[in-house]
């Protein structure tokens, strides 16, 4: 990138402090209009992110949201800064601040469970093997990635699927491996080449994902209202309508 | 033809409300010159031999994804540089036993974090440089050396994408300012406050380790340069973990808590 290179030449012209004043200056403007440009860049991507994916998160979302109103629970798991952002999305879901808190958890979380596995039967089992100990077909398991083809995750992905689960995959760059996967019913990719901004425009996409099953599980409570006080037209309820959050 | 109660759905779940994530000019009215600050701070910091101790009490995960971010960078052969998340019941506690003079603490929360309020009020007697990221309404002025805030009242905001970037671009930012190595020397002394407390007649702030064993013995404190023993008899008594003021030997006046500094 160009940041800088006036900033060099300047110190070098200027050595003493009147010179290091102004390289400072000159450096922190470029630092500036760079973040600025980079935060334009993700903006963008995030908005053509969401309108790619649009349906595809219509459609998860409601699958997500009937496994939860079916007693389901999720699985969130990803590696490094992935793992974290695993670990916000199902804490999204588990403590929310609005809605309805729904049952997630990040493989993640666990450093017995994490450092066992991954001693005792190797990096690539470490999420898989949790899935086979926890989970029933109702379940879902979303994995995140940027790469789109780590190991550990693909894995987990084919174990979930071969035992029922809704599986929902996260990636950037060209989708990877989970792109093409049968064993992945849905896999988000966020077209980009930078790390930082697939991450960036994920975390959108995870947060469009909870409001879309937030949307569909306080539709089907005021349906199921609705229902309820219609064959009761003839005794109404004492107590007004309940709201529905 | 779809029934009422389909027509209702069906405006209930396709009801999408405003788009939460990025706004393309988050970074106007000052945001991208205090992101710009910060990382030459950091860079400062780190190039002096710093660590960098990450906390998110209501977000843990953000603390363990900054950590990860500058410990095992994303980009082939940028440094490594040294970064820990500190989580559990106590920040503070977990925070004041590991910095040390020089380092770098760094903070996801909310302005009404009580446990981050009373970090960042402690980091100048720690000798530490604190940054603090969050949304919705700003902490007091002054309440941390880099402020980097959002100010947008979604409580949602922490999951959407807008902290992520800010700790990426302090990660990006900080490894361009390695790229210039000239001005990674902080001048002599580094006023981050608009008084230097170094050089000036303002008091220093300590913080008590150990209270004195005896009616005229001094207590033992904590501050930017250091340990000292210092004289409390204008104080009174003083417990281990208060704030107070010193100057020339002495401590002057105690902060209470919630005073921030």
């Amino acid at each position: 990138m160009s940041v800088g290179a006036g900033a060099e030449a300047t110190g070098f012209l200027y050595p003493f402090i009147d010179g290091q004043e102004k390289g400072t200056e000159s450096l922190l403007t470029d630092l500036a209009s760079s973040a600025r440009s980079k935060v334009q860049e993700s903006s963008a991507l995030q908005c053509s992110t969401l309108v790619d994916c649009a349906e595809m998160l219509a459609n998860a979302g409601a699958e997500m949201a009937a496994r939860f109103a079916s007693g389901g629970r999720m699985y969130a798991f990803g590696n490094g800064g992935s793992s974290t952002d695993a670990a916000t999305f199902a804490a999204l879901f588990a403590q929310p601040i609005t809605g309805r808190p729904l049952p997630a958890l990040n493989l993640a979380a666990d450093q017995a469970v994490l450092t066992a596995l991954g001693n005792d039967v190797g990096f690539e089992l470490v999420f898989s093997r949790q899935i086979i100990a926890h989970s029933h077909s109702r379940d879902i398991a979303v994995a995140m990635s940027t790469s789109g083809s780590s190991a550990d995750l693909m894995t987990a992905l084919g174990e979930a699927s071969r035992r029922g689960l809704l599986t929902i995959g996260f990636a950037g760059y060209d989708g990877g491996q989970m792109a093409g996967a049968t064993e992945v019913d849905y896999c988000f990719v966020v077209g980009s080449q930078s790390i930082h901004r697939i991450q960036e425009s994920q975390a959108l996409l995870g947060y469009e994902l909870w409001a879309t099953v937030q949307r569909h599980l306080a539709a089907d409570q005021h349906l199921g209202t609705d229902q309820h006080r219609a064959a009761d037209k003839a005794a109404p309820m004492s107590q007004g309508p309940g709201g529905t959050a | 033809m779809p029934t009422a109660l389909e027509g209702e759905l069906e405006q209930l779940v396709g009801e999408s409300g405003p788009v939460a994530g990025i706004p393309p000019d988050m970074l106007d009215g000052g945001l991208a010159d205090d992101l710009a600050g910060a990382s030459l701070a950091i860079a400062r910091r780190f190039h002096a031999g710093a660590t960098m101790w990450c906390v998110a009490p209501r977000w843990e995960p953000h603390a363990h994804h900054m950590a990860v971010e500058f410990v095992h960078p994303v980009i082939m052969g940028k440094r490594a540089l040294p970064a820990f998340a500190l989580c559990g019941p106590d920040v503070v506690a977990q925070t004041r036993v590991s910095v040390r003079p020089g380092d770098i603490v760094i903070a996801v929360a909310d302005a009404g974090d009580r446990a981050v309020r009373d970090l960042m009020r402690r980091t100048p007697a720690w000798g530490a440089l604190s940054v603090w990221i969050g949304s919705g309404a700003r902490p007091p002025g002054g309440a941390a050396d880099h402020v980097l805030w959002i100010e947008d009242p979604d409580p949602l905001a922490p999951a959407t994408g807008r902290f992520v970037i800010m700790y990426h671009l302090l990660w990006e930012l900080t490894h361009v300012c390695f790229e210039h190595s000239g001005l990674l020397s902080a001048p002599a002394a580094e006023c981050t406050d608009e008084v230097c407390i170094t050089c000036s007649d303002e008091g220093r702030l300590a913080e008590v380790i150990l209270a004195p064993t005896s009616a005229f013995g001094t207590a033992l404190v904590r501050t930017e340069a250091g340990e000292e023993h210092i004289d409390v008899t204008v104080v009174g008594p003083v417990s281990p973990g208060d704030l107070v003021l010193i100057h020339a030997g002495a401590a002057l006046t105690r902060l209470d808590d919630e005073v921030v500094r």
